[in-house]
């Protein structure tokens, strides 16, 4: 008995010289896909993130430990989207994710994230700094339930020395974005000076126009450069323009025939395609903003005195000249306890203050988010971050979020390959990809 | 009695695993084969909701115009029910000042009275407090997710929506799957579907051409080989089996790539330098057929080493005598006994080949041009592999039941075919 008095006695001194308020411990797990060592920051901001909220906290009289565990040791888009929703079914999904902005669509409908919305003041610093554009990416049906993450953008690269081979003087080369941006040089103008780069043996056959090597955001970029619409803004439903479809593909399968992109092009291996581009063994090519980093780790370091870049070319009249941004968004998961998910909230907002996401901006060479960013003298005195800013962002769209682009996206790449690798002509491949799109999207389809 | 019970419970191990990793799949394809499952969907049940996206098809359910309108319009609105709740839990000088203001006004967004909140003279401050008041004034179940049907049920009374209509928006709202045949219209209407199927089976026809012929050449030759020789020669051969698959493609990859094996020999005899593998259609199929013979032909070539090891060595010392030569030998003595082996190895390939995709895969993807696309790597595309992150598990799972089907058809065949009673049968001596 006198031991249990003692031991209450010193407890309730210990809680006296202590402070009165209880000690909250959350773990907040957060999992970020897609993502490098150059990266790492999508996960330390969160990580300082939680070290301010913590110090906020404390000078409220409340202590709260914040563990934060990051994760971002996946082997590609694949596992790590399995392992979200098997998680999320399970109910052991991390607090935090950082995915495509295109995910929000599904997994909202699924109940797997929630609105950040409901956690954050979307009208006080950081957040009402934020690009309005890039906060309309990560909102779907009216909630807004996530904030973004980085902002990238999808230009297309010119090699110079070709160029100057071919003629171009220095002040011509200089004047190419504009030119692209204006409709000048158009695709077709891209062909032609392909196609000359290879007779004249400047580069190899193949290596004229050298595209990306697999599905992704990139080629919904050339369907608009042909005045194709991913989506119509009146009636919310994804467009599936014939016309445009077919010149796009025409062009995959012009410059095949032409020798200046191999018919087997798509499956080359990642590392090889860097390295090739790096170092001017392709004329022409398009990548992201974030390939600025890779091209140095390729042995390119001097990118501004080889390397030119521009939005992607518009391809006929009916087309313009564009880029896609294609911006990975914080998401909150659904959680058991709302105090997570409000704790996670509040994270996301601190890790999206100007200086801490202009760390992971210039460490991964991707785009700001906030406006304020180009105030800060990190970002801009970095050239590549402040120039493409300039040259891209302003002219960058973005995918729908929408229930079924991925079923739309997936046809529409199938079709690329196969009119590009001649299976099918491509009207053919137009053809089917229509009878696709009608059977699976149903009513969510608008066919021109 | 006890005896049975001993043989069930020796047994049970087994019938739990062949439960577990046979029985359960199976039933859990055929469930899904029949419902809308997505990443959209979720897999545990689902919840109710309405968001704008949905707003607009949700004429199209069938409801009264007036109940459209409602969902449309409605939003958060001053109202003095919410006032006194703002008073009660927040702030009376906050609700005053509302009342005098705002009443009967309407917002479309929670953020335009969450504005309002923050903006009056006894502001509510923490964000999390103006959020939970805003909802005190809601009139609207848009974008709001509720976790029963009663639930939902209720907020559309409270909302005013005619009752009349609260069973089509009910069944509406529901985030979740639902039963369905649709999956299969959809593989009858698809055009890729003919496609695939023809690959498979042209796929499944070639490398189990391959697999036998290949396995019993090497079977036999290796026969006649001397001891030592045969078994280096069968080691050999065996290593494409147990090679990890990630590790015996690669080396095809490194065999066939641009820069790889063929393309640097060829390149010394003047052919530009170009990729074996995914060049065009056919070669892409030599490729896959080639990766997956070997393989195939692997464990052919074990089990007809052994059923050739298992006839008796008199038949054929006896036939020399009669003085048959090795191809007369082979003929009739070797490959009529070889039926038993020959039928199992057919069988097994064709029901594995069906449903392997994991060569093809790590190989040509489907590639180019989904030209060697097959059913099973098709299932695997549609149920787990899409870039913009809206899987069709439902859709999938048809795929993957159609070859469940096709593969208890086409043992049903092979066991008539190849007379599998007879082989069974009591020999004839013991009779």
């Amino acid at each position: 008995m006198s031991n249990i008095i003692r031991t209450s006695a010193l407890v309730g001194a210990f809680a006296v010289l202590t402070g009165t308020a209880f000690a909250e411990d959350i773990t907040i797990t957060v999992w970020a896909g897609g993502s490098n060592d150059s990266d790492s920051y999508r996960i330390e901001a969160i990580e300082i993130a939680a070290d301010i909220l913590e110090r906020e906290a404390a000078i409220q009289g409340e202590e709260l430990n914040i563990t934060v565990e990051g994760r971002r040791d996946f082997t590609g888009w694949d596992e790590f989207k399995q392992g979200i929703t098997l998680g999320a079914e399970a109910g052991t999904a991390p607090s935090i994710v950082v995915t495509s902005h295109l995910d929000i669509a599904p997994w909202s409908q699924a109940g797997y994230i929630v609105p950040v919305e409901d956690y954050v003041d979307l009208d006080s610093w950081p957040l009402n700094n934020v690009y309005p554009n890039l906060m309309e990416i990560a909102s779907y049906a009216g909630t807004q339930w996530g904030i973004p993450q980085d902002a990238e953008s999808r230009p297309f690269f010119f090699w110079r020395e070709t160029l100057t081979q071919l003629g171009y003087s220095d002040d011509d080369i200089d004047a190419l974005p504009g030119k692209v941006a204006s409709g000048e040089y158009t695709l077709r103008d891209v062909l032609e000076d392909a196609k000359k780069a290879v007779d004249m043996g400047i580069v190899e056959k193949g290596y004229g126009f050298y595209p990306r090597v697999s599905n992704g955001p990139d080629y919904a970029q050339f369907y608009q450069s042909f005045g194709g619409q991913l989506m119509d803004p009146d009636t919310g439903k994804l467009v599936l323009d014939k016309v445009a479809m077919t010149e796009f593909y025409q062009f995959f399968v012009d410059a095949v025939a032409a020798g200046v992109t191999r018919q087997n092009h798509i499956g080359t291996e990642w590392n090889q395609w860097y390295n090739e581009v790096a170092n001017g063994r392709a004329a022409f090519w398009h990548g992201g903003t974030w390939h600025f980093g890779r091209y140095a780790r390729e042995g390119n370091d001097d990118f501004w005195n080889t390397i030119q870049f521009s939005l992607i070319p518009a391809g006929n009249e009916a087309g313009r000249a564009n880029t896609i941004t294609h911006p990975l968004v914080y998401l909150v998961m659904n959680q058991e306890d709302d105090r997570i998910e409000e704790v996670a909230s509040q994270l996301i907002a601190i890790a999206t203050e100007p200086r801490l996401n202009s760390l992971h901006a210039i460490q991964s060479n991707h785009l700001a988010v906030a406006q304020a960013q180009s105030n800060i003298e990190l970002y801009r005195g970095d050239r590549w971050a402040s120039e493409a800013t300039e040259v891209l962002l302003s002219s960058a769209t973005s995918q729908p979020n929408h229930l079924q682009y991925g079923a739309f996206s997936e046809a529409m790449f199938r079709g690329l390959e196969a009119a590009w690798s001649g299976v099918q002509t491509p009207a053919e491949a137009v053809a089917e990809v229509e009878a696709q799109m009608r059977a699976t999207l149903g009513g969510d389809l608008i066919v021109r | 009695m006890t005896s049975r019970i001993l043989g069930i419970g020796f047994l049970s191990p087994a019938i739990i695993a062949a439960f577990v990793f046979f029985l359960l799949p199976v039933l859990l394809t055929v469930v899904f084969a029949f419902t809308n499952m997505s990443t959209s969907t979720g897999i545990m049940g689902g919840d109710y909701q309405i968001n704008t996206e949905h707003l607009r098809s949700v004429a199209d359910t069938g409801i009264s115009a007036g109940s459209v309108e409602k969902l449309e319009t409605a939003g958060f609105q001053i109202t003095e029910a919410g006032l006194i709740g703002l008073a009660d839990q927040f702030s009376e000088r906050a609700a005053d000042e509302l009342r005098e203001d705002l009443l009967g006004e309407t917002f479309t967004k929670r953020r335009d009275l969450e504005r309002v909140l923050r903006e009056l003279d006894d502001p509510i401050r923490k964000t999390r407090d103006r959020k939970a008041a805003a909802d005190l004034f809601a009139v609207t179940i848009i974008g709001e997710r509720f976790d029963t049907q009663e639930q939902f049920r209720t907020a559309l009374g409270d909302t005013g929506i005619d009752s009349a209509d609260h069973d089509a928006l009910t069944e509406f709202a529901f985030t979740g799957w639902t039963w369905t045949t649709e999956n299969f219209k959809l593989l009858l209407e698809l055009p890729s579907t003919l496609r695939f199927a023809t690959n498979t089976a042209f796929y499944v026809i070639c490398t189990l051409a391959f697999n036998i012929l290949f396995g019993l050449f090497l079977a036999i030759s290796t026969f006649y080989l001397p001891g030592k020789f045969a078994n280096t020669f069968r080691a050999i051969w065996f290593l494409p089996r147990i090679l990890p698959p990630v590790l015996y493609v690669l080396m095809w990859n490194w065999f066939t790539w641009d820069t790889g094996f063929i393309a640097t020999v060829t390149g010394w005899f003047g052919v530009p330098p170009q990729n074996w593998m995914m060049q065009t259609a056919p070669r892409a199929w030599t490729v896959i057929i080639l990766i997956n013979g070997f393989v195939g032909a692997s464990l052919g070539m074990i089990l007809f080493s052994s059923a050739i090891k298992a006839i008796p060595t008199s038949m054929l010392y006896a036939s020399e005598v009669d003085g048959a030569n090795r191809w007369q030998q082979v003929r009739y003595i070797i490959l009529p006994q070889m039926r038993w082996p020959i039928l199992f190895m057919t069988s097994y390939q064709t029901l594995s080949l069906l449903t392997s995709f994991e060569y093809i895969l790590l190989a040509t993807d489907g590639g180019p041009g989904r030209s060697t696309e097959v059913w099973a790597l098709a299932a695997y595309h549609t149920a787990l592999n899409n870039y913009g992150g809206n899987l069709q598990y439902g859709l999938g799972a048809a795929y993957a039941l159609v070859l469940v089907f096709i593969g208890i058809g086409l043992s049903a065949l092979y066991l008539r075919f190849f007379n599998f009673k007879e082989l069974l049968s009591k020999p004839r001596i013991e009779q």
